[in-house]
C-alpha cells in the first residue's frame, strides 16, 4: 500500500530491503528477530537460502523416479485402472500402457529407483528426500505453474521468492534476495508472472539475471553506446544528485521516502560495484567449469546458470530460481511427442549440472545451510500420447530436497501401481512450500499480507509441513 | 500476523460474509450497508468538504496547513486532472492570473481549462483500467495478444472526457448491448467485463470433458463476479468462493447465484458498427441467425408457409445440381516422396486412405484419370475415418490436423504417355472450413510457412475446391498429377483423401463447397427426407443466406468484449443459453450441489436481490444486475464511486480500501462526508464526475500544502485528518509522459491500437515459431522511435512480459485489480532512471531544446525552469553549471530528472 507508512523506519528498512541490493538486512533481521516477527515459528531456522531448480513442462516421473513394474508388465495393453476409474487426459485421447523407454536401476545406499536418463543425479540420491507422491489441482500448464510458484491458480499472486524476499529480505547488502535465471531460450510459463510480487511491494519480485545475455541484468549499465556517461560522470552525478536532494529534503521535514529514494541509489551503485565480480564465472576453476558441464552444449546454459546459482547464495541471496527448459511446447519436459527424445535431450541438460551443484554445494559446506530443491508443474501419464509421448498428469509427480534440515535418503509418499494417481502419503505444492518455509524458520499460517479483503498466504488455507522429510 | 490476530480475522470475515448474505436482522451490516442519508454540513467554512475536515481537525484541535503556494497547486491541478506537467509559462501566467483575479477565481479557471481537455479523459481512465485489470494479452502460459482491447480503452477515454453519468457508465460496462441497443458505443463498454487475464490454453485446448476444463468456466466466472462486485460495490463476495470456510449455505448461493448472472457469457472478438445505421441492419441480420441456429418457433412457422417452402425447396434443387456436378477422379497410384514406407489404400468410396509411419514432413503425389473434356474445378475432400488420430482428416497426433502448404495440378493427355505434365495454373480456392488463421489460399501461395488447417473441427468431412485460371481442355482423358505438400509442422499431413472435377456446367460461384450440415441433406431427394431433415436443411438454407447478407456488409470493428456469440475454437463454445449454475461444495466443481438462479446481493438495505428473471435470457441477467447496480437505492455503489475518486485526489480514499468496505477493509476516516459526497454526487452532481473533480479540488482540503507540523503529527502521524497534504510521487505513466514532452515532444493523437515499445516479429501471438515467449526486447526498442512520443495510456500492456521500466515504477500488470498502486522506492527504480535508454534520450533532446548560449549560468536557469518549473537557487545554479561543463548539459538536465523534486508532487 502507498504514501505515509506507519512505522517510518521499519518500512523505509523493507521498502529498500531486497529487490536489489537490500539496506541494511542485517538491521532488519535483528529488528525483526528482537521483535519476534510474527511470522517466525521460533525454532531454530535450519535453512538460511534455498535453490529451486524448476523443470519447466512437467518432468515425467515414470520416466525419471518412479519406477513400476506393472507398466513393463502391461506395455501397450490398454490402460485400464479398473473399477470403472474415469481416465482423463488433458488434450489427447488415452492411448496404450507405455513403459519407459529408459532402463532403471536402484541408487546409492538408500537404494532409489532412478532411470538411466540421470545417471548423475543418480549418484547423488542419498542426499535427497523425495516427494513421490505430489498431486497438483491442474492438468494445465498456466494454472499448474502459477500453483506451484505462488499457490494459486490465477495470476497476481506472489512467488515463493517474493515472500521469503518479503519475510527476510537478503543476506547482504548488495545482492539481491530474490534471483531468477530463466532459460537462454525464453522465459518460462507465465513469462514474468512466474516470478512476480504480485501485491506485494515490486522490491521483492524475482530479479531476472539472464546469464547468457550481454547486459544479464536489465538497466545495471548505460546502453553500450553512450560513451558518454563514465563511471566518472556516474560518480559526480550522484554526489550533485545527493545534494540536490539534500537541498529539497532539508525544506520538506516528515517524509522518510526522501531519504530512501536517496538510499536507493547509494544501493543501485553498490550493486552495480559487485555485479561484475558476481557474474564473472572466467574466476571458476577449469575444474569447476567442467564439473557444472560448462565445456558441453547440452550442457552449458543450464550449468552456467547452476554455477551462477551457487556465487549467488554464497553472496547472500535468499532464494534462487534455475529453470530448466522455456515455456512453450519443446525445448523442455513437456514430452507429449517423443519421451525418448524430447525427455532425453532436456534431462542431459539437467542431470550433470544440477548434480555438480549439489556436490560443489557440499563439498563447500553450504549445503548445511542451504536447501535444494528440485521441483515442476505436474506429472506425465503412465499411458501414451501419439506413439511414444506422454500427456499431463496432475494425478501424481515428483519432487525431491535436499541440503539444509532434509533428512538425506529418504522418500514419502508412493503414487498408484500405474504411476496415475498418487495414493499414499500425498503431498501438495502447498505442502512444498510450507516445508521450505518451516526450513527457513517461517510459519506459513502466519506470513500473510493483506489483499482484496483477504489476509493471502503462499499456502492459500492449505500446506503442511512434512515433518517426515526432516532430519 | 500474529496467530490470534489472524484467527480474529478469520472470524471477522466469516462474520461479514454471514453479515451479507444472511437477512440483514441476522448479524450486525458493515458500515458500508447502512442506509444512505445525506448528513448535515457542519457550519464553519463555506465548503461543504472543508466543513467537514474542519470540524473533526477542530475537534482535535489540530489547524490545517496554509494553502499550497501557487507553483505547487498548478503543478498538483495539472497531474491530477490531465496526467501532465504545467509549463513554465503556464506557471508564470497562473502567477499573474492570482495576483491579477485572486487565487480562487485563477483556480477555478485552470479547473475547467483542464476539465476541458482531452488530456484529462486519457489520464482518468488510467485509474480506471487499473482497477478493471484491462491489458493487451491474454496473460498465462500462452499469453495471446488481444488485438482487439483498445475500443474499450478508448471508450473510458472518452467517457470521462464526455462526462458520462456514472450509473450510465455502470450500466453500460455491466449490459449496454442490453440496454442500450441502438448506441454502437454501447458495445465497445462490454470490454470492462472482458478485461482480465483468461487462460486460452485451458478454454480452447483442454479437453471439455475435463475437470480442469469445467474449473477454467468457474474461475472465469468468478473474474466476472469479482471485477463487478470490488469495482461497483466495494465488495469482496468473491471470498465466499474459498472452501475452507464453514460458510452459512445461503451465503454460497449468494455468490454462486451471481456466478449465474454471468453464466451465458465468454470473452471473445466481438463485433460492431460505428455508423448506427450499420449497426442496425447488421443487428437484426445477427438476431436473425441468433433464431435461426436457436430454431425459434417464429422461423419454422415461417418457413413451412407455402411459398416460403417452395422457394427453399427449389433452392434445395439448385444446390443439388451442384453436388451431381462434380464428377469422382479415379486415383491410379499415391506416393509418399518422403516416406516410401507409407501406404494409401483405395477404398470402395472412391477415396484413398494412409497407413504406415507419419514422416515429419511430406509431399503426396496423386496420379488420377480425369474424364472430363473441359475441366474448370479440381475438389479435394479430406475425409474422416476412425483409424486416424482424433477421428481425422489430419495424421497429426492427438488432433487429426493436417497443414496443406501447397496444391498444385499438373496434366497431360492420356494418349501422350511420353509427354512430360504441363503445371495448370489455379486461380483461387475456397473450402468449406479453415481455421481463422490458415485459410485455404495458404495453400496457394507458394510458401511453405503458410498453410490450410481445419483446426479445430477434427473427425469431420472437409472438401476445398480449387478453381483453374482457365479450363483445362482435352481430346480425350486426362492424366492428372497432383502435388500436396505438407511441409509445414510436424506430421501434419492428409490422411483420407478423395478427389473429383467439375467441367463448365456449374456456375463459378455454385462450385465452392457447402456447409458440412448441408451438404448431406442436400444430397438426399427430397421424397426421402424426414420432416426433421427437411427443417434442418431449411435452417441451414436460412443461415446460408443471413450469412451471406452478413457477408456483404462492410466489414464490422471488433473488440475483445463478452459475447455469447462467437465462432468455436476447440474446446471454446459459446453458450446457446446460459450454463446452469451449480453450489460448489467447498468450492469444488467435482462436488456439485443444488442449481442457483440469478441474483444481485441480499445484504442491501431497501433493495431486493431477487433479479425477476426466470427465463434463460442470458443479457436480461445482466440487465437486471446493472439495473441493480445503479439504483439509487444501492448505498453501496454511490460511496464507492465517491471514494475512488476522492483516492485519485488525495492518494489515499475516505476509506483506504476502495474495493473492499467490508469488515476486512478500513472505516471511513470521515464517515459523514463520504455520506453527504455520495448523495451529493448522486442526487445534486447526477452522476456527473467531473462535478465531483471540481468540488473535490476547489475545496481548501485538497489546495492545502504538504507543509510538516511536528505538533499534529504527533496527534495524527498519519495525516488521516487531513491537516496538510499528502505527497505523492509521480505514477510510472506521469514519469514516462512527463520526460517526453519535457524531451521529444508528446505526439497527442488519441485512440487506436495499442503502441508496441518493444522489439518483436511482428506476430499477432509476439510467439515466434509459435514456441516459447520471447524474451521481448524493450531495451534494444530505438529510443528515438515516434511510438515513444505517444502518451502510457496508449501502450501495449504484456501481462506477462512488462516494461521493466514500467514495473519498476509500480505500473501494474493487469494480473489482478489494483485499485491503489503500491508506491516502492528500490534500487531497480533508482537504475531504471539512470540507465534506461528511453530516459537518456529524453534528457539529451531536453538538452537540445534549451540551445546553447555563451553563458551557462543562463542556460542551467533555463533547464531548470524547464524539468522543475523555478529558478535554481544560487548553490544549485552552481552544482549544475560545473556539472554541465565537466560532462555535458545532456547529463545535468539527466540528473535533474532524477531528483526528489521533479518525482515527487507537494
Amino acid at each position: 500500500m502507498p504514501s505515509t507508512p506507519r512505522h517510518p523506519r521499519r518500512e523505509v528498512l523493507k521498502t529498500l530491503s531486497s529487490g536489489l541490493g537490500g539496506i541494511a538486512c542485517a538491521m532488519l533481521a535483528a529488528d525483526e528477530a528482537g521483535a519476534a516477527a510474527p511470522f517466525l515459528h521460533g525454532g531454530k531456522p535450519r535453512a538460511k537460502r534455498v535453490v529451486e531448480l524448476f523443470m519447466t513442462g512437467g518432468a515425467s516421473q515414470c520416466d525419471l523416479f518412479d519406477y513400476k513394474p506393472r507398466l513393463e508388465a502391461l506395455h501397450g495393453q490398454p490402460f485400464d485402472p479398473g473399477a470403472g476409474k474415469r481416465v482423463e487426459a488433458s488434450i489427447s485421447t488415452p492411448g496404450a500402457v507405455m513403459k519407459s523407454p529408459f532402463a532403471w536401476a536402484r541408487h546409492g545406499e538408500s537404494g532409489r529407483w532412478v532411470s538411466s536418463a540421470l545417471p548423475c543425479l543418480a549418484r547423488e540420491v542419498d542426499r535427497m528426500a523425495f516427494l513421490m507422491a505430489m498431486e497438483s489441482s491442474s492438468n494445465v500448464h498456466g494454472p499448474a505453474s502459477y500453483l506451484q510458484t505462488s499457490g494459486f491458480l490465477l495470476p497476481g499472486f506472489p512467488c515463493a521468492g517474493a515472500w521469503i524476499s518479503h519475510a527476510l529480505g537478503s543476506l547482504a547488502d548488495n545482492i539481491p534476495a530474490y534471483v531468477t535465471l530463466p532459460d537462454a531460450r525464453g522465459l518460462p510459463y507465465n513469462g514474468r508472472s512466474a516470478f512476480t510480487a504480485g501485491f506485494l511491494p515490486a522490491n521483492h519480485q524475482g530479479t531476472v539475471i539472464q546469464a547468457s545475455a550481454p547486459q544479464p541484468i536489465s538497466h545495471l549499465r548505460p546502453p553500450p553506446d553512450r560513451t558518454d556517461i563514465t563511471s566518472e560522470s556516474r560518480a559526480e552525478g550522484l554526489e550533485v544528485l545527493t545534494r540536490l536532494n539534500a537541498l529539497h529534503g532539508e525544506a520538506r521535514p516528515g517524509d522518510d521516502r526522501l531519504a530512501a529514494r536517496m538510499a536507493s541509489y547509494e544501493l543501485a551503485a553498490r550493486l552495480q560495484l559487485s555485479a561484475p565480480e558476481l557474474l564473472d564465472l572466467a574466476s571458476e576453476t577449469a575444474e569447476t567449469h567442467q564439473l557444472y558441464g560448462l565445456d558441453q552444449p547440452e550442457t552449458a546454459d543450464f550449468g552456467r546458470r547452476c554455477l551462477l546459482a551457487r556465487r549467488l547464495l554464497e553472496r547472500g541471496s535468499r532464494f534462487v530460481q534455475v529453470w530448466s527448459g522455456p515455456g512453450g511446447g519443446s525445448l523442455n519436459w513437456d514430452n507429449h511427442g517423443d519421451i525418448p527424445r524430447e525427455l532425453g535431450a532436456a534431462a542431459k541438460g539437467m542431470d550433470q549440472p544440477a548434480a555438480a551443484l549439489l556436490a560443489d554445494l557440499g563439498r563447500l559446506g553450504l549445503l548445511d545451510d542451504t536447501l535444494v530443491v528440485w521441483t515442476t508443474e505436474f506429472g506425465r501419464m503412465p499411458f501414451s500420447q501419439g506413439s511414444v509421448g506422454r500427456d499431463h498428469n496432475g494425478g501424481t509427480f515428483v519432487s525431491w530436497l535436499a541440503g539444509a534440515g532434509i533428512r538425506p535418503g529418504t522418500a514419502f509418499g508412493e503414487s498408484d501401481e500405474w504411476s496415475w494417481k498418487a495414493e499414499r502419503d500425498v503431498t501438495t505444492g502447498y505442502d512444498l512450500h510450507a516445508t521450505i518455509l518451516w526450513l527457513l524458520g517461517i510459519d506459513h499460517e502466519r506470513l500473510t499480507a493483506r489483499h482484496s479483503g483477504v489476509d493471502r498466504r503462499l499456502t492459500d488455507v492449505h500446506g503442511r509441513v512434512v515433518r517426515e522429510i526432516l532430519a | 500476523m500474529q496467530s490470534s490476530r489472524y484467527a480474529i480475522l478469520r472470524l471477522a470475515l466469516l462474520a461479514f460474509v454471514a453479515a451479507i448474505t444472511a437477512p440483514p436482522a441476522a448479524a450486525d451490516p458493515p458500515w458500508s450497508l447502512a442506509p444512505l442519508a445525506r448528513p448535515a454540513v457542519p457550519p464553519g467554512a463555506s465548503h461543504p468538504i472543508d466543513a467537514f475536515i474542519q470540524a473533526r481537525l477542530a475537534k482535535e484541535g489540530i489547524p490545517p496547513a496554509l494553502p499550497a503556494d501557487p507553483r505547487s497547486l498548478l503543478r498538483r491541478l495539472h497531474y491530477d486532472l490531465t496526467g501532465l506537467p504545467p509549463t513554465i509559462d503556464d506557471v508564470e501566467s497562473f502567477a499573474a492570473e492570482c495576483a491579477a483575479r485572486g487565487i480562487d477565481d485563477a483556480t477555478s479557471r485552470v479547473i475547467e481549462k483542464l476539465l476541458d481537455s482531452p488530456r484529462h479523459g486519457e489520464h482518468v481512465a488510467r485509474h480506471w483500467l487499473d482497477a478493471a485489470h484491462y491489458a493487451d494479452t491474454h496473460g498465462n502460459d500462452h499469453d495471446h495478444a488481444r488485438p482487439n482491447a483498445w475500443p474499450y480503452r478508448d471508450w473510458v477515454i472518452g467517457a470521462f472526457n464526455d462526462d458520462k453519468p456514472y450509473a450510465r457508465f455502470v450500466a453500460e460496462q455491466v449490459a449496454g448491448d442490453i440496454l442500450f441497443p441502438d448506441d454502437p458505443q454501447a458495445i465497445p463498454a462490454l470490454g470492462f467485463l472482458a478485461a482480465g487475464p483468461w487462460d486460452d490454453t485451458l478454454m480452447v485446448g483442454v479437453r471439455e470433458d475435463t475437470v480442469d476444463h469445467l474449473m477454467s468456466q468457474n474461475l472465469d466466472r468468478d473474474d466476472y463476479v469479482m471485477t463487478v462486485m470490488s469495482t461497483f460495490q466495494s465488495l469482496t463476495v468473491h471470498c465466499a468462493r474459498c472452501h475452507d470456510h464453514k460458510f452459512d449455505p445461503v451465503s454460497q448461493r449468494d455468490y454462486h447465484a451471481l456466478q449465474a448472472v454471468f453464466a451465458g457469457i465468454d470473452r471473445a472478438d466481438r463485433p460492431y458498427d460505428t455508423d448506427p445505421a450499420l449497426h442496425a441492419r447488421r443487428r437484426t441480420l445477427l438476431a436473425r441467425r441468433g433464431a435461426i441456429e436457436r430454431r425459434d418457433s417464429t422461423i419454422l412457422a415461417a418457413m413451412q408457409a407455402p411459398a416460403e417452402a417452395a422457394r427453399l425447396e427449389a433452392a434445395v434443387t439448385a444446390k443439388q445440381t451442384r453436388a451431381d456436378a462434380f464428377q469422382l477422379l479415379e486415383i491410379l497410384a499415391i506416393t509418399s516422396v518422403a516416406s516410401p514406407g507409407t501406404i494409401h489404400t483405395p477404398l470402395p468410396d472412391g477415396s484413398w486412405l494412409a497407413s504406415g509411419p507419419t514422416p515429419e514432413k511430406d509431399t503426396l503425389l496423386v496420379t488420377a484419370r480425369s474424364p472430363l473434356r473441359d475441366l474448370r474445378a479440381i475438389r479435394l475432400e479430406t475425409l474422416a475415418d476412425p483409424s486416424l488420430p482424433g477421428g481425422g482428416p489430419g495424421r497429426y497426433e492427438p488432433a487429426g490436423n493436417f497443414h496443406l502448404t501447397e496444391f498444385s495440378l499438373a496434366a497431360r493427355p492420356l494418349a501422350t504417355a511420353d509427354k512430360p505434365a504441363v503445371p495448370v495454373a489455379i486461380a483461387h480456392a475456397t473450402a468449406d472450413h479453415a481455421d481463422s488463421n490458415d485459410p485455404v489460399q495458404g495453400a496457394l501461395d507458394g510458401q511453405a510457412t503458410t498453410h490450410w488447417s481445419i483446426h479445430p473441427r477434427y473427425g469431420e468431412n472437409h472438401e476445398a475446391v480449387f478453381h483453374l485460371a482457365a479450363p483445362l481442355t482435352t481430346e480425350g482423358d486426362a492424366i492428372l498429377t497432383i502435388r500436396l505438400d505438407f511441409q509445414g509442422a510436424t506430421g501434419h499431413q492428409v490422411g483420407r483423401l478423395r478427389l473429383s472435377v467439375c467441367g463448365p456446367e456449374l456456375a463459378p460461384a455454385d462450385r465452392d463447397p457447402l456447409p458440412q450440415a448441408l451438404a448431406a441433406l442436400v444430397a438426399k431427394p427430397a421424397a426421402e427426407r424426414m420432416t426433421a431433415e427437411t427443417e434442418t436443411l431449411f435452417f441451414e438454407l436460412l443461415r446460408g443466406e443471413v450469412e451471406a447478407e452478413l457477408a456483404a456488409l462492410p466489414p464490422p470493428e471488433k473488440v475483445y468484449a463478452v459475447t455469447n456469440d462467437f465462432a468455436p475454437q476447440g474446446s471454446f463454445k459459446p453458450a446457446k443459453s446460459p450454463r446452469p449454475i451449480r453450489i460448489l461444495e467447498r468450492g469444488e466443481v467435482t462436488k456439485p450441489l443444488e442449481e442457483v438462479g440469478p441474483a444481485a446481493l441480499a445484504c442491501l438495505p431497501d433493495l431486493p436481490a431477487d433479479l425477476f428473471i426466470r427465463s434463460d435470457d442470458e443479457g436480461a441477467r445482466r440487465a437486471a444486475l446493472a439495473r441493480f447496480l445503479i439504483d439509487d437505492r444501492n448505498v453501496l455503489t454511490w460511496r464507492s464511486i465517491v471514494n475512488r475518486v476522492w483516492q485519485w485526489h488525495f492518494g489515499r480514499g475516505l476509506v483506504e480500501s476502495p474495493n473492499d468496505f467490508g469488515f476486512m477493509g478500513s472505516e471511513p476516516s470521515h464517515p459523514e462526508l463520504l455520506d453527504w459526497l455520495a448523495c451529493w454526487f448522486r442526487d445534486d452532481g447526477h452522476g456527473s464526475l467531473k462535478a465531483l473533480h471540481r468540488l473535490i479540488l476547489s475545496s481548501a482540503t485538497w489546495q492545502q500544502a504538504v507543509a510538516f507540523d511536528a505538533a499534529a503529527a504527533g496527534r495524527d502521524a498519519d495525516n488521516r485528518l487531513l491537516w496538510r497534504a499528502h505527497r505523492r510521487r509521480l505514477s510510472g505513466e506521469q514519469v514516462r509522459d512527463t520526460l517526453v514532452s519535457l524531451g521529444d515532444g508528446l505526439d497527442l493523437a488519441m485512440g487506436g491500437p495499442a503502441v508496441v515499445h518493444f522489439l518483436d516479429k511482428g506476430k499477432a501471438t509476439f510467439m515466434p515459431d509459435g514456441g516459447a515467449p520471447a524474451f521481448l526486447d524493450y531495451e534494444h526498442f530505438p529510443a528515438d522511435a515516434p511510438a515513444h512520443r505517444r502518451r502510457a495510456i496508449y501502450r501495449f500492456v504484456f501481462r506477462t512480459v512488462p516494461d521493466p521500466f514500467m514495473d519498476a515504477l509500480d505500473v501494474p500488470d493487469g494480473g489482478q485489480l489494483v485499485p491503489v498502486r503500491n508506491e516502492s522506492t528500490t534500487a531497480v527504480q533508482a537504475l531504471a532512471l539512470q540507465n534506461d535508454p528511453f530516459v537518456l534520450h529524453q534528457a539529451g533532446r531536453i538538452a537540445d531544446r534549451i540551445g546553447t548560449t555563451e553563458n551557462i549560468a543562463a542556460i542551467v536557469d533555463a533547464l531548470v525552469r524547464h524539468i522543475l518549473l523555478r529558478s535554481p537557487s544560487a548553490e544549485e545554479r552552481a552544482l549544475l553549471a560545473a556539472h554541465a561543463e565537466r560532462h555535458g548539459l545532456t547529463a545535468a538536465a539527466h540528473l535533474l530528472l532524477q531528483t526528489n523534486e521533479f518525482l515527487y508532487l507537494d
